[in-house]
């Protein structure tokens, strides 16, 4: 090679040298680049599809979007839902409004046959979901807190809003599981070493924080179809949490609070109307994820063709309505394939329509009558009581009550319960344990039932993670 | 310091790249004209014409050997006929090679005619190159731990997954298949599991030099057919690869740094070669069926069964649902589900072609490849693959400048039921009527029949297309340095549908298409990268001394949109998203992550007989926040040829040695992107009129890289010239630090937190490989390779393991991969309930105290046994693979014994009056709630856990070489999953997902013809 290029061509190799130093300085230039690591380049910008959590609460429209999704939470997954995972189909299977026809691998199938074990799956998204909204609703508590811009009219709807959440979801957790960890911060640290508190003490702090809600929510309905809280929703369920504390002249004035703002609230005497959007008897329900979607509890209860596809009406309750009780007619359906034939709930009647007709209802006039008649038959005012029982009955075409003494009158208000609130989210298992009748009621007609099956256990992998939540409920 | 050249960044990168680009067309036109120059200067000097034939050991001529002139860039190459010419000097020396022939050198010395008889390579280590990545290695003078499987064995199995073709071939990797259904996705893990995180464990995927980001595309909720989301990995071609390398230790892996920790893969494709240009196809036709099915019961045992079950119960008047055995169904029918639904034949063919060839200085290849799977579900389903490879090569007259640019394009289209048919298949109870009425329509049986091939209404359709493509450009200085640059860039473009339409329903139902949805998913993802290196190399006393620099810059953006549509106006517009009455749209996100690096190596190799080889990389990654993106990285690895020295350097026996070790820290930053944020994602759920905005995780600003220490030591050893040759590794490997989603309380509001966590995972083990030579005649020969892994992976440490949110899930001293769970004492005689030990003797079963029984499911041990054999034009290639290990048995398939599922006939052996010993429990139909949760129980015990070792017949390739003057043909039969022994109940021992279609076997026929 050296011979080729040493005599008459130094034209090529003047050239050659030439390439050879700008390739040197390119080599150079690479090399240095490389040694100085450029922090800048391995910086992202954070992408269009997210926004910093303290972003979000410097407005309203985001802050808002915060809010809305915890309810969009409650309505799809975890206690509240209407879908077959929620307490509605679950403790109806659980205790004696619902037969279940699903699957045998369906994991309601242990909720009907009360075999719950601690590992069910069901009862950890039970506790997962709900623990999640707690922690988006403490998320809202805090970002508003720490909002520079926010008007202080919408901090206060977001607070008030957040602490009814947080209320109502500790509330369901605590009558099933018993003693609960009670959330308040989003720090995790302190989460994951949360304690059980006694079920008085959970109370107590649901009713301060409802107390302030009370506070901060105004009057009238922001959403205009009463799918955003209100004063009025957080004194529903204070009634609630106050009958079920056995605080009973609190519940009546709560229920009281409620049934007095008639401007707002009317009964609805129409037991076809009593389950639609615009009914003027509701005080919170939650708007549909679809704009011609209905309700999940139409999906879960309904059915056109038998066998049932998941569960029906229990045998139990179909058989215990009175007679001419409208109810049985108007919130019920028979469906036959002409040698059976099986009853399922109907109050929420329509699967998609061309707009929603039908929201899911969390709190309604119907219950309030209720738990005032409760407190106040507690109280011994018999009379009152039987009037607020009557509204119910009456409307359902029945006559007033017979009961006379105090006991009889609580066990018609038991009753009555029943046929008024079936599938609601689970009214009947918490009534049996605060009427104390759930082990006589229920070992009747559940085979395997036992008395440990008052609480559901605490999921395995919790008491795995936490050892503070030992022990475990009894019998699990 | 640091801040100076900041904003040169990457536009300076770019100059670079062209002026590159200049240099190099410039360069092309000065070397034609020093061409022309050498050209008139040689024909000055007298040479001869030489010509011959080369011929192999058995006389069969050579097509494509090259012929080169020693020492200079001239040569030529053989015919088909093995006959060649070149024109050289008496003084020159001739060296012939050819792929699988042991090279010859002749002096010229004034011959005219030179024939040449090419012995086999048997013995390869001496030509055997490495791709390590960054740099090659030859096989005998690596420090560190490779393994490589070649196109031959690639080539001949009848498999479409790159990953299936590494099965039981190489230690200490470790791939099942999780899948039967065409598609679907494979699980890799080199040296076991690392990472806390499951998601953390993949390898790092090098396509020539291009990383391929293997992580899933699709969405978890579109593809329920699959049990994992299938990896794009599934575009690449096995049968354009020439080589697959896995680098495993310290020393080869710390060079890719923070990516190293879980192995690298490295994939090479197919490369033109000089020579006159070669046409080659092939087509081959296989098909595949489910290898085994389980024993269930038949018709008269499950009425029994039932009828015992309602008895059992104390039920006489059988329930109306019961259609089963109350009248409503026919209780003498019987349908074989399994083979009703899953014994079809899945057919399956596979076209290739390519053609290549070149001069000495620009090579090419262009290849093409079709294949096509249908399944072995009832209906017609199936995977399409199409895909072409370009390459181009070229260097310059003087070897100087060499440019190499290839080209990859794959478009995958599968089309599969949207839910796998397995589970119902074992469930069925066998009397269950017809499929369809006589007017084939489906039977619904008057409602009473939930029919399975409803199932096959809703359709799971994936579009894959993806592209790679790369460029290497490199330029040498002088003999002693190197500048190269290699580019890269890939692009894919994911779409997957699922449709779920309302004929899944009972048409008594009444539901229309307003009750049809669709979820349409659309994922692309791009990357480029860029890594200018620099060779160097001297020779400093006795010995050489190599030194690599080089930088790294990717960049990789990603997007996907996931959308949900519901209430179409018709089932034939399911796919149209305008005429669903409802769309949402559930993710639309984006993401980049951006990667930089500065790599080297410095080698010194001392005679060929003490080499000790430095690697470092500085890396900086998008994935961790401000402060914690940079760490370096490191290894050293040496080794010994004590063969050469002295005393051994004529033994007989012994013909290689080497010992060689290397300990380094590779890193991990496989945590997904902008896990360090505390941010909000939209829901894209609706709550009246308003999308909502949720926290995306729990967030920790603070975590950094997962760091894995490795350790190995390993002996090589040929003896009787390599007829026998053993490596035998020990490794350590520990990786601290651990990145991962640290699991939490429920009550945190989310169940994990990324985080670095002070726990210490260790893998060690041995590998074996042994390759034989067991007989070489001139017409008959057998060659053996086996391998074996035995690894064991530990917690090491865990500072206040009792006190942290992992205390009931792992145990320091034991495996990560394990299982607590009671332990199973059988099936009380005098109830006929399973029972369990009560460890604490409280009378209850409790999770926490009674869960003791640690079961592990890594495998003990795990390799293959790899024979090849050649007869005259016969060759028989075989592959058994074996895996020690346990895992769920056929228990996890069924429902309760006694309920309205059908069940495997061991079930006949179960409990019916006191005092039975039987392995399974008295028959119920769920009445019996403590025998209802003690079977819950059950799945939660080591009862539910067996033994599932097995020894498979993995592949089986026999190939005849059609003795042909002009062409050469193959015929070539292969199979795969033949046979497989074992002692396991399930569905399938390979693979652990239970209720999914099993890996199929397949047999195929095929010819190959070139020319």
């Amino acid at each position: 090679m050296k011979k080729i290029n040493n005599n008459n061509i130094d034209t090529l190799s003047k050239k050659d040298i030439s390439w050879r130093l700008i390739v040197a300085v390119i080599c150079l230039l690479i090399i240095v680049l490389a040694s100085y690591s450029c922090d800048d380049f391995v910086e992202v910008e954070l992408p269009n599809s997210q926004l910093t959590a303290n972003g979000v609460f410097e407005e309203k429209t985001t802050a808002d979007a915060a809010m809305t999704a915890i309810y969009s939470k409650i309505r799809d997954e975890g206690l509240l839902t209407g879908g077959s995972t929620g307490l509605s189909h679950l403790l109806g299977n659980y205790t004696d409004e619902l037969d279940f026809y699903g699957n045998a691998q369906n994991e309601t199938t242990a909720f009907y046959n009360n075999a719950l074990i601690a590992s069910n799956s069901n009862v950890r998204q039970l506790w997962n979901s709900s623990y999640n909204q707690i922690y988006a609703a403490n998320a809202v508590l805090e970002g508003v807190e720490n909002s520079i811009n926010l008007p202080i009219e919408d901090r206060n709807q977001l607070k008030g809003e957040a602490l009814f959440v947080r209320a109502l979801i500790h509330f369901y957790l605590a009558n099933i599981f018993g003693a609960i960890p009670y959330i308040t911060t989003t720090d995790y640290v302190e989460n994951q070493q949360a304690k059980r508190v006694p079920l008085n003490i959970i109370y107590g702090s649901i009713k301060t924080e409802l107390e302030e809600a009370v506070l901060l929510l105004p009057e009238n309905d922001i959403s205009y179809i009463r799918v955003r809280p209100n004063k009025y929703a957080c004194n529903a369920l204070l009634a609630r949490v106050n009958l079920y504390a056995g605080h009973w002249e609190e519940a009546v004035s709560e229920a009281t609070t409620v049934l007095n703002k008639t401007s707002m609230y009317v009964f609805e005497q129409d037991l076809d109307k009593v389950f639609l959007k615009e009914s003027t008897a509701t005080i919170w329900q939650l708007s549909p994820a679809f704009d011609s979607g209905n309700t999940l509890e139409s999906e879960t209860f309904n059915f056109t063709v038998g066998p049932p596809p998941l569960s029906a009406l229990s045998t139990h309750l179909a058989e215990a309505f009175n007679a001419g009780d409208q109810r049985k007619i108007h919130w019920t359906k028979t469906v036959s394939d002409g040698t059976t034939s099986w009853m399922h709930p109907y109050k929420y009647k329509y699967s998609n329509t061309g707009s929603s007709v039908e929201n899911s209802i969390v709190f309604r006039l119907g219950e309030l009558y209720l738990i005032k008649a409760e407190a106040l038959a507690h109280l011994g005012e018999l009379s009152n009581a039987k009037e607020a029982l009557n509204q119910i009955r009456n409307r359902a075409g029945l006559n007033n009550t017979t009961a006379q003494t105090q006991t009889e009158l609580l066990a018609a208000i038991l009753q009555e319960r029943r046929f008024e609130l079936f599938t609601e989210f689970g009214h009947r298992f918490f009534d049996l344990k605060r009427f104390d009748s759930i082990q006589s009621v229920l070992s009747e007609v559940k085979p395997g039932w036992d008395t440990n099956d008052i609480l559901f256990p605490i999921p395995e992998i919790e008491l795995n993670l936490n050892t503070n939540l030992t022990p475990q409920n009894p019998g699990y | 310091m640091k801040k100076i050249l900041i904003n040169i960044g990457r536009s300076a990168l770019c100059y670079a790249f062209y002026f590159m680009l200049l240099f190099n067309v410039t360069h092309l036109l000065a070397n034609n004209l020093s061409i022309e120059y050498n050209a008139s200067k040689l024909l000055s000097i007298q040479q001869i014409n030489i010509s011959g034939t080369i011929t192999d050991i058995k006389g069969t001529p050579v097509a494509g050997a090259t012929i080169q002139i020693k020492n200079t860039n001239k040569g030529s190459v053989s015919d088909v006929d093995g006959s060649y010419t070149i024109a050289a000097l008496a003084g020159d020396i001739l060296v012939f090679s050819a792929l699988g022939y042991k090279s010859k050198t002749v002096l010229v010395d004034n011959q005219l005619t030179i024939n040449i008889q090419l012995m086999d390579a048997i013995t390869l280590l001496e030509e055997v190159t490495l791709n390590a990545g960054y740099y090659k290695v030859k096989d005998k003078e690596r420090t560190g731990s490779i393994e490589k499987i070649k196109a031959t064995a690639i080539e001949k199995q009848p498999v479409t997954n790159m990953l299936a073709t590494m099965q039981g071939r190489m230690a200490g990797v470790n791939i099942t298949q999780t899948t039967g259904t065409p598609g679907g996705g494979f699980e890799v893990q080199i040296r076991g599991q690392n990472s806390l995180r499951f998601d953390g464990n993949r390898p790092l995927y090098i396509i020539d030099g291009v990383p391929y980001a293997s992580d899933p595309i699709g969405t978890g909720i579109n593809s329920p057919v699959l049990p994992t989301q299938p990896s794009p990995l599934s575009s690449i071609n096995p049968s354009q690869i020439e080589s697959i390398e896995v680098l495993k230790d310290a020393d080869a892996t710390a060079i890719y740094g923070s990516r190293g920790a879980n192995g690298v893969v490295l994939i090479t494709t197919k490369k033109g070669k000089e020579g006159e240009i070669r046409f080659s196809s092939s087509i081959s036709q296989g098909v595949g069926k489910v290898t085994q099915f389980m024993n269930l019961l038949k018709t008269p045992e499950y009425i029994a069964m039932r009828e015992e079950a309602y008895a059992n119960d104390g039920i006489t008047d059988i329930p109306y649902y019961a259609y089963d055995i109350n009248g409503t169904w026919d209780k003498t029918r019987y349908t074989d589900w399994q083979k009703e639904l899953l014994g079809g034949t899945a057919m399956i063919t596979d076209i290739q072609s390519a053609i290549s060839g070149g001069t000495a200085q620009t090579q090419f290849l262009l290849s093409g490849n079709f294949n096509k799977q249908t399944t072995v579900y009832p209906g017609d389903f199936g995977y399409k693959k199409g895909n072409v490879l370009l390459n181009l090569s070229h260097t310059t007259e003087n070897k100087k400048f060499t440019s190499t640019v290839s080209v990859g394009y794959t478009s995958q289209k599968n089309n599969q039921p949207r839910m796998d048919l397995m589970r119902e298949a074992v469930s069925i109870p066998p009397n269950a009527p017809a499929l369809y009425n006589d007017d084939g329509s489906l039977n619904w049986e008057n409602n009473t029949f939930n029919n399975p091939l409803r199932n096959l209404e809703g359709l799971y359709e994936v579009k894959l297309n993806d592209m790679i493509a790369n460029m290497v450009l490199s330029y040498q200085f002088t003999d002693n340095l190197q500048l190269k640059i290699n580019t890269g860039y890939t692009t894919l473009n994911n779409n997957e549908t699922t449709t779920i339409p309302s004929t899944e329903y009972n048409p008594a139902y009444g539901l229309g298409a307003e009750f049809s949805s669709l979820i349409a998913s659309q994922a692309t993802r791009e990357s480029w990268i860029i890594e200018p290196q620099l060779n160097w190399n001297k020779t400093i006393g006795k010995g050489k001394l190599t030194a690599l620099l080089g930088s790294t810059f990717q960049s990789q953006k990603g997007n996907q949109l996931v959308q949900y549509a519901f209430g179409f106006t018709s089932n034939s517009l399911i796919y149209n998203l305008a005429s669903a009455s409802n769309v949402y749209t559930l993710t639309s996100e984006e993401s980049a992550y951006k990667y930089q690096a500065f790599f080297t190596r410095l080698n010194y190799n001392w005679q060929e007989k003490y080499i000790v080889n430095l690697t470092g990389r500085r890396d900086g990654s998008s994935r961790f926040g401000p402060g914690k993106q940079f760490a370096n990285f490191w290894a050293v690895g040496a080794a010994w040829l004590f063969s050469k020295e002295k005393v051994l350097e004529n033994s007989k026996i012994l013909s290689f040695g080497k010992l060689r070790a290397s300990y380094g820290i590779t890193g991990s930053d496989q945590i997904g992107d902008y896990q360090y944020l505390d941010n909000y994602i939209s829901t894209g759920i609706n709550y009246n009129g308003v999308i909502g905005l949720q926290p995306a995780r729990l967030f920790n600003p603070e975590f950094g890289w997962e760091t894995n220490k490795k350790m190995e030591v390993a002996l090589e050893a040929g003896f009787l010239k390599e007829r026998v040759f053993l490596t035998t590794a020990w490794y350590n490997n520990r990786s601290s630090n651990q990145l991962s989603g640290m699991p939490l309380p429920g009550t945190t509001g989310f169940t994990s937190l990324q985080s670095n966590m002070d726990a210490t995972v260790q893998n060690s083990g041995i590998e074996v490989t042994l390759r034989t030579v067991n007989i070489q005649k001139d017409e008959f020969s057998w060659i053996s390779n086996f391998n074996s892994t035995w690894a064991r992976n530990k917690l090491i440490e865990y500072p206040d393991l009792e006190s942290s949110t992992y205390a009931n899930q792992y145990v320091i001293g034991q495996p990560l991969n394990i299982q607590k769970v009671y332990h199973f004492t059988g099936v009380d005689p005098q109830t006929g309930i399973y029972t369990f030990k009560d460890v604490n003797d409280d009378g209850m079963l409790t999770g926490i105290e009674d869960k003791t029984t640690i079961k592990d499911f890594n495998p003990q041990y795990f390799g293959g046994l790899q024979n090849q054999l050649k007869y005259k034009d016969w060759q028989l290639d075989f592959l058994f693979q074996f895996v020690k290990q346990i895992n769920y048995n056929a228990a996890s398939y069924f429902g309760l014994p006694g309920s309205q599922t059908n069940q495997p006939v061991n079930v006949l052996n179960h409990w019916q009056q006191s005092g039975d010993i039987a392995p399974y429990p008295i028959l119920t139909d769920g009445s019996n709630s403590e025998a209802v949760a003690a079977y819950y129980k059950y799945f939660e015990s080591d009862g539910a856990i067996s033994d599932a070792s097995y020894i498979r017949l993995k592949n089986i390739s026999l190939t005849y070489d059609v003795p042909l003057k002009k062409y050469q043909c193959k015929l070539f039969l292969e199979g795969q999953n033949l046979l497989t022994f074992t002692k396991y109940e399930g569905a399938d021992p390979e693979f652990k997902s239970a209720g999914f279609l099993p890996p199929l076997r397949v047999f195929s026929a095929g010819v190959k013809v070139s020319f």
